[in-house]
């Protein structure tokens, strides 16, 4: 036996294998094959029992009445989009320099520092939200899409330092000697050597303060009203009211959920490699 | 040796002006609602007409804790969720690891499956199974009555027991994900010299997976075990919209019941009291996540 035949594992591995992975697709891919038909099929159908799959019922008019009729829906994409952009924008810009700074420059206390970070991503939204609630309404920013981005830093920021970090170390240290021996200051090393060869990671750190802020929940109900209401406040609410509108309510949940799939699924191979590894450094 | 002195200074106060800004601005979010929370749980809070008034209690609200029969029910339905979903998860994620890892799972249609839970919002996730778990018109019902192994359309939310499972299973669909990820990234990490050695040894699939891929993951699974732990711990918009912490409190876990004490109840100091409570759990459990994860990086290098 050769040894590649010895790592692929004989056929009773291959169909242990080939049923896991037959098992896997219907387990992840079930429900949400399910929220795009019913986002597609009739009341009628979907009320059935069992539902009426047969491709008569087919319709896109959930979509077009939702898109029409739900002004809430497109008002809360925008103000997702909105904090999520501001959010990432500002969590990258801050955090990736002083995740570089807690990796690589002998910062006094780095790992201390690094740990306090990540320790604000184990308080519980709740225990903030009250004295944060209090502050914001007192200079009367309650409702308003920046204040929210603002408080989403209190997250993407540890995010952002957390996964960047864990790469940073992992630069070989031949990098900075060299670029130092050839005159380069600091912050021209890190701006024009270090940040370059960053890009995936970058890009998975993006990818994932975007995710988290377009689906933050909790802030959201207790910071925003109306004006400010971000995309998962308006499904919820959506769901409440026309919990008997099957297949409306499943358009709207998968118009709120299409942007970020997008992102997770063309950045995929960012978010494996900058995220997991970044998480499994300390 | 004068020269690497400066060198080494130089990245220093360099170091401190690039994470200055960022530190900053996190405690100046962070810094006032933290104490403050900590001085809500030592006060009584009671708002009248529209006037908070706050009285120092000392810790009050923590001894209101130990006799409180619906705070034991949450910490309880809690110790279940989390000790229930880290297992699931943890032990389907490494399985979906080890498929992804295989030959035969290497497409990226694979990994396409598996960041898509994981990108959708718990929200929408949660109205996703509630109408999958319908009473009336759920496809869960549809499916299981047409294989003829119900006989009626159940009331899957309807009772405490099956409530709190289904909200696990929903947890556990979304979580696998991640965990599979980190894990996946573990896997790829084992030097496969020492599978090389093992198959020079002679060694079985079987014998190599024990005596190799086993102890490699020690600190992978580990450090999922962890996360996942303070994940569950986290868990708020499912149960928001799934349950709404029913029937009978069945569904209430400890961040919803401060969210519920607080805002609801308007117990200020003791909602925060129960939200410290749980920051203290979850700290406890962060500072075992860098105690595993520090000896992880040192066995990588």
């Amino acid at each position: 036996m050769s040894y590649a035949l010895y790592r692929r594992g004989g056929p009773g591995l291959r169909l242990v294998t080939i049923v896991g992975l037959v098992l896997f697709v219907v387990w992840s891919a079930a429900p949400v094959v399910w929220l795009i038909l019913s986002s597609l099929l009739q009341q009628k159908a979907l009320i059935a029992r069992p539902p009426d799959l047969s491709p008569a019922n087919l319709t896109l008019d959930n979509f077009v009445t939702v898109v029409a009729s739900a002004a809430a829906l497109g008002r809360g994409i925008l103000n997702s989009l909105i904090v999520a952009l501001f959010s990432t924008a500002v969590a990258l810009a801050l955090g990736a320099p002083a995740a570089y700074a807690l990796a690589r420059l002998s910062v006094p206390r780095a790992n201390a520092i690094a740990f306090l970070v990540l320790a604000t991503q184990m308080l519980p939204s709740i225990a903030i939200a009250i004295p944060l609630f209090l502050v914001i309404s007192r200079i009367g920013l309650i409702d308003n899409v920046f204040s929210l981005g603002v408080v989403y830093l209190s997250f993407n920021l540890p995010i952002v330092i957390w996964i960047l970090r864990g790469f940073f170390l992992g630069i070989p240290a031949g990098l900075e000697k060299a670029a130092a021996i050839d005159g380069a200051g600091v912050l021209r090393t890190f701006w024009h050597i270090v940040l370059p060869i960053s890009i995936p990671p970058l890009g998975a750190a993006a990818v994932f303060a975007f995710v988290e802020a377009w689906n933050e929940f909790f802030f959201a109900l207790i910071l925003t009203r109306q004006s400010a209401q971000t995309v998962p406040l308006v499904i919820a609410a959506f769901a409440g009211q026309y919990q008997t509108v099957f297949g409306q309510m499943m358009a709207a949940a998968l118009i709120s959920v299409v942007p970020v799939i997008v992102l997770a699924v063309v950045f995929r191979d960012w978010i494996v490699r900058g995220f997991a590894d970044g998480m499994m450094k300390g | 040796m004068a020269s690497q002195a400066t060198f080494e200074q130089r990245r220093r106060s360099a170091g401190l002006f690039l994470v200055a800004p960022a530190i900053v601005v996190l405690l100046a979010i962070l810094g006032y609602p933290i104490l403050e929370s900590m001085m809500l749980a030592l006060q009584r809070v009671q708002l009248n007409a529209g006037e908070i008034q706050r009285s120092f209690i000392g810790l009050g609200n923590f001894q209101r804790l130990l006799a409180d029969e619906t705070f034991r029910h949450a910490a309880l339905n809690t110790l279940y969720f989390s000790v229930a979903e880290v297992v699931l998860v943890v032990v389907l994620g490494f399985g979906v690891a080890l498929l992804l890892n295989h030959p035969l799972g290497r497409p990226g249609f694979f990994r396409i499956l598996l960041v898509v839970p994981w990108a959708i919002a718990p929200v929408a996730n949660a109205v996703l199974w509630k109408w999958i778990l319908n009473a009336n018109y759920g496809v869960l019902n549809g499916i299981l009555q047409s294989l003829g192994l119900i006989d009626y359309y159940q009331v899957w939310l309807g009772s405490p027991f099956s409530a709190l499972n289904f909200l696990l299973l929903v947890d556990v669909w979304k979580s696998v994900p991640f965990v599979a990820l980190l894990l996946l990234a573990g896997l790829q990490r084992v030097p496969s010299i020492l599978y090389r050695a093992a198959y020079m040894d002679g060694a079985s699939r079987l014998q190599a997976f024990r005596h190799v891929t086993l102890p490699s993951m020690r600190g992978a699974v580990a450090i999922a075990v962890v996360l996942q732990t303070i994940w569950s711990l986290r868990v708020f918009d499912l149960v928001f919209v799934l349950t709404r912490g029913g029937p009978a409190d069945a569904t209430v876990l400890l961040n919803f019941l401060a969210y519920r004490v607080t805002f609801n109840f308007l117990d200020i100091g003791y909602g925060a009291a129960i939200a410290n409570v749980i920051f203290v759990l979850t700290l406890l459990l962060a500072i075992l996540y860098i105690r595993l994860v520090r000896p992880a990086e040192g066995a990588a290098r």
